[in-house]
């Protein structure tokens, strides 16, 4: 904001009022100008003879009259400091055309808002926006330094204050000051004054009291002699009105005074009590407690409070509460005790009586197997018991309101907190099942049961809950519901239905799966008339012979028996029966019945195709010995033939060569043991007929195979090499089945190499030991080896890579060797070809295993 | 009675036996020196190849099943070596298959162990014959 500031008006050719304009004014307008200048100067001056003895607020008044009527003012306002008070003293008159309805203490802030609070710094003049137009402010100190206060004049006029205005302001606020400071100096002196006058009245209305205070004291003096006279007398009324025993005592404990009942409970008269200690009627087992106590009240002079028992003249013993309080002396010694003596003996039967209650409360509370706890008629949790703090593992405070919600499953809580609200709405007992955090982190199911404590009038004072653990109960729920359902998947799946049979009424009840091995409409009522339509005819004997089993109460019966179905095929089914005894004690039969046709069927299946297998493997096996037993027994009968042939020719001849025939009789004969060998060695190898396992050694084995087809495989350019082990412990086998495989992997090998002739055909036996009390035994040729894509299918059945082979030698080696525990594998070798090998365990392991089976 | 082979009377004809089993080379030379018949034997193919009796030698009685080269594959080299000799194949193995393939490929005769000393007399006169 920009002061509009018109600075003073005479000093620099100021601007005139229309009605003031001395440069262009008539001279005897001027006159008149400063002839009512004058008049003014003269009645403001006069001012002060009006104003002795008058109050600072008449001043101001008259004051603020005789400018407004001397000059043209829009506003004046005078502000006085009081040295009394902190608020100022405010005055102000403003005129109509400035349309201001504010008061004095309105425009005081204002003129704070302009020039700040402190009046000694405010301008000499101002000028400031009012209202539409501006408004011209001069303020002038009233006192030498404005410790008075402040005098502003304003005008909206532009030449406020011209100089005569100025001058004659000046003057006013000097005579105002004067003025002022008179009138506050009277005021003073008639303050002292006065203050004077009303200390005197003051200490003459003290001095009144102090007498008046003084006669009453006297005459409180001559009341209290006469009312302690007569308070010894009501004293004694007094004590004995009290409704407990009263003793006072000296300060050594003596008994000075005891009342009627003291004396009439102890049985002494007053005189007798006199110098008695009260202690001689404490109960012994008190004592000790009573005499430390009043020994601690004597040392330290305080009172003392102590349950006791004391005996009554019959000699019983009655609980007391005795409360002891010292009479003291200036320096705080004991002069006297007084005791009061209570009967508390009902009181704390009662208490004790109570106690007791709430104790065995307390302990049936915390020892229900269940969390017990207690609520408000609002829900909010009270109580808990030990079992349930226990189990959550929280402290009592933590749980209560709803505390007690942290330790609910999150799942659970939704429903607990809708069923409790249910239950507060009805007002009823309730239960509701929910999981239940234990201290451990655990959650288990709790059912939550709650029961209302009701007033007379209905209203619930208390709610009571307990929270049994159906853990258990819950997981055996869901364990049976399992299981239920797994029995039906079970039962489906294997074909198993089940069936209870009451002996003596034939109520005969079959399971869903039954009636669909049946084949009967679900629900029909099961007779035997209706079984007996299902059986096979040929069958029919063995239900007549299980009902008579039945009605003599076998305990168990089991049998195959077919059905014979309406499209006449043939059902296989195995029954099992099992009787016991129903509620009532009636014979009852439980059992299963499982229809097994398929199996019988997958078995008679199998078997066939296992002993067909059987007889392909052993007529296979049979070529292959008889062409090796061929060739090993024509060898020798060849020499035979020939040396005898010789003979008999050299015999004939003439003249005979006896010494020719001779050595070739001798050759003949050699030949036949030869032949008789080979015909030892093969008994050897099918005398052991008989397939029980023996101890054996492999490497003989391994050479009696090799042996026999030695002159097979060199007919096939096969070099056979053999690495057999020298310390190859003893296996435990079928010497032939063993034998067999062998001479399969042998064959195998040779077959494989048919087609090689760019390198030599070798093939190599060897055995040895392998990890684990195991012998190994592999066949290494340098054939054509078999693909990866091969590798899988080597061992199955009628797979083959010759031309002329069928595919199951390699098979029936693979079931005989894992007959023997052991296994038979195939891998490529780094050249060409391929190494079979098998593994079995040696006798060391296999006596091991049966000495453990037997132990 | 002294029986003469046909052919020579002056020089007995010479014929090689090639067997791996050693009671076949002891008995077979003196039942054809007793048919008048000069006789040598061998363990195997190469023995006979490497020995100076191919050229010399009338008929050959070969035992197929013999390490190393076979009697069929001695015969083929033979043919191969324009040294062809009349063989009798001999054999412990009785396959007939066997029998009739090596007769088609010219072989005189086949016989099946043991053999009867008629039947290998009928074989060399056979195979002599061809010659």
């Amino acid at each position: 904001m920009k002061f509009a500031d018109g600075g003073p008006c005479g000093l620099r050719l100021p601007r005139r009022p229309r009605n003031m304009q001395p440069q262009l004014e008539h001279p005897h307008d001027e006159i008149k100008r400063l002839r009512r200048c004058n008049n003014d100067l003269v009645s403001v001056l006069a001012l002060p003879a009006m104003w002795v003895g008058g109050e600072p607020s008449l001043i101001l008044h008259t004051l603020l009259d005789a400018l407004l009527g001397m000059i043209r003012l829009d506003l004046v306002y005078v502000r006085l400091t009081d040295p009394m008070s902190e608020a100022p003293i405010e005055t102000a008159r403003v005129s109509q055309s400035l349309r201001l309805t504010a008061g004095p203490l309105e425009i005081g802030e204002v003129l704070n808002q302009w020039f700040g609070r402190d009046t000694q710094k405010w301008p000499p003049l101002a000028r400031k926006p009012i209202g539409e137009g501006d408004l011209s402010v001069m303020p002038l100190r009233l006192g030498l330094h404005g410790e008075i206060g402040v005098l502003v004049a304003g005008s909206q006029r532009a030449d406020f204050p011209c100089q005569t205005e100025r001058l004659l302001l000046s003057v006013a606020a000097n005579q105002a000051s004067i003025g002022l400071q008179e009138a506050r100096l009277l005021s003073e002196q008639r303050r002292v004054a006065s203050e004077l006058d009303q200390r005197v009245a003051q200490r003459t209305i003290e001095l009144a009291q102090t007498n008046e205070e003084l006669r009453n004291e006297i005459a409180d003096r001559g009341r209290a002699e006469e009312a302690l006279r007569e308070s010894e007398q009501s004293l004694r009324l007094i004590l004995d009105g009290i409704a407990g025993l009263v003793a006072i005592m000296n300060a050594t404990g003596e008994v000075e005074v005891v009342n009627r009942q003291a004396s009439e409970y102890f049985g002494k008269t007053p005189e007798e009590m006199k110098g008695w200690a009260t202690s001689d009627a404490v109960h012994p087992d008190d004592l000790p407690g009573v005499m430390s106590a009043w020994m601690h009240s004597v040392e330290t002079v305080s009172p003392y409070d102590v349950d006791h028992r004391l005996r009554r003249a019959d000699g019983v013993y009655r609980w007391f509460r005795a409360r002891g309080l010292p009479l003291r002396d200036n320096e705080g010694r004991a002069l006297r005790w007084y005791v009061l003596l209570t009967d508390i003996d009902d009181r704390r039967r009662a208490e004790e009586a109570l106690q007791a209650s709430e104790r065995e409360l307390r302990v049936i509370i915390n020892t229900v197997p269940a969390l017990a706890w207690s609520a408000r008629p609002d829900g909010s949790a009270e109580f808990f018991n030990q079992h349930y703090l226990a189990y959550v593992g929280l402290p009592l405070e933590q749980l209560q309101g709803s505390g007690w919600t942290v330790a609910v499953h999150p799942d659970d809580l939704g429903a607990l907190i809708a069923a409790w609200q249910s239950m507060m709405a009805a007002g009823k007992a309730g239960e509701v099942e929910g999981r239940l955090r234990r201290f451990d982190g655990e959650y288990r199911w709790f059912l939550f049961r709650t029961n209302p404590m009701l007033d007379e009038s209905g209203n619930i004072l208390k709610w009571y809950g307990t929270n049994a653990d159906i853990h258990d109960r819950k997981r055996a729920e869901e364990q049976l519901r399992r299981s239920e359902a797994f029995l039906t998947e079970g039962q489906k799946l294997s074909r198993i239905g089940n069936f209870s049979w009451l002996v003596a009424t034939d109520d005969i009840k079959w399971s869903d799966q039954l009636y669909r091995i049946f084949e009967f409409e679900l629900g029909v009522p099961v007779t035997f008339e209706l079984i007996g339509s299902r059986v096979h005819p040929e069958d029919l004997p063995l239900l007549y012979d299980m009902i008579e089993k039945a009605q003599r109460g076998v305990s168990n019966f089991e049998y195959e028996h077919r059905l014979l179905m309406p499209d006449r095929s043939i059902k296989y089914l195995h029954l099992i029966g099992h009787g016991t005894r129903d509620r009532e004690g009636r014979q009852e039969y439980i059992g299963a019945v499982q229809d097994v046709t398929q199996r019988r069927f997958s078995e008679e299946a199998l078997g066939k195709a296992r002993s067909e297998l059987a007889n392909m493997a052993r007529v296979t096996s049979l070529g292959v010995l008889t062409a090796s037993i061929a060739h090993e027994v024509n060898q020798p009968l060849s020499g035979i033939v020939t040396n005898a042939s010789t003979c008999l020719r050299m015999l004939s001849a003439d003249p005979p060569n006896v010494d020719g025939a001779r050595e070739t009789a001798r050759r003949t004969i050699r030949d036949g043991n030869r032949a008789s060998d080979v015909i030892t060695r093969l008994r050897t190898l099918y005398s052991k007929k008989d397939l029980s396992p023996e101890s054996m050694d492999l490497n003989e084995a391994t050479r009696e195979v090799t042996s026999l087809s030695l002159s097979e495989l060199q007919s096939k350019r096969v070099i056979l090499r053999h690495e057999l082990a020298d310390d190859l412990p003893p296996v435990i086998g079928d010497r032939v089945q063993l034998q067999q495989v062998i001479l399969n992997l042998l064959r195998n090998a040779s077959d494989a190499m048919s087609g090689v002739d760019d390198r030599p055909r070798e093939l190599l036996i060897r055995t040895e030991c392998d990890e684990g009390d195991r012998v190994r035994l592999s066949v290494k040729d340098a054939g054509v080896g078999f693909t990866p894509q091969a590798a899988d299918k080597l061992f199955e059945a009628f797979f083959t890579t010759k031309s002329d082979g069928m595919g199951i030698g390699l098979s029936i080696s693979r079931s005989i060797i894992e007959a023997h525990r052991g296994r038979l594998w195939a891998t490529a070798n780094d050249g060409p070809g391929a190494t079979f090998a098998f593994s079995i365990p040696c006798r060391r392991e296999s006596l091991a295993d049966a000495e453990t089976r037997v132990n | 009675m002294k029986f003469q082979p046909e052919g020579s009377a002056t020089e007995r004809p010479l014929v090689s036996v090639v067997d791996d089993d050693e009671s076949v080379r002891e008995s077979l030379p003196d039942l054809l020196r007793e048919f008048g018949y000069a006789t040598r034997t061998f363990s195997s193919a190469e023995e006979f190849l490497a020995s100076d009796c191919v050229g010399q030698t009338r008929c050959l009685i070969l035992d197929i099943a013999i390490p190393g080269m076979t009697g069929p594959e001695l015969q083929q080299e033979l043919i191969r070596r324009r040294q062809a000799i009349p063989t009798i194949f001999i054999t412990a193995n009785r396959d007939k298959t066997v029998r009739s393939r090596l007769l088609e490929q010219g072989a005189a005769e086949c016989l099946f162990k043991p053999f009867s000393d008629t039947a290998l007399l009928e074989a060399l006169n056979a195979a002599l014959r061809t010659n």
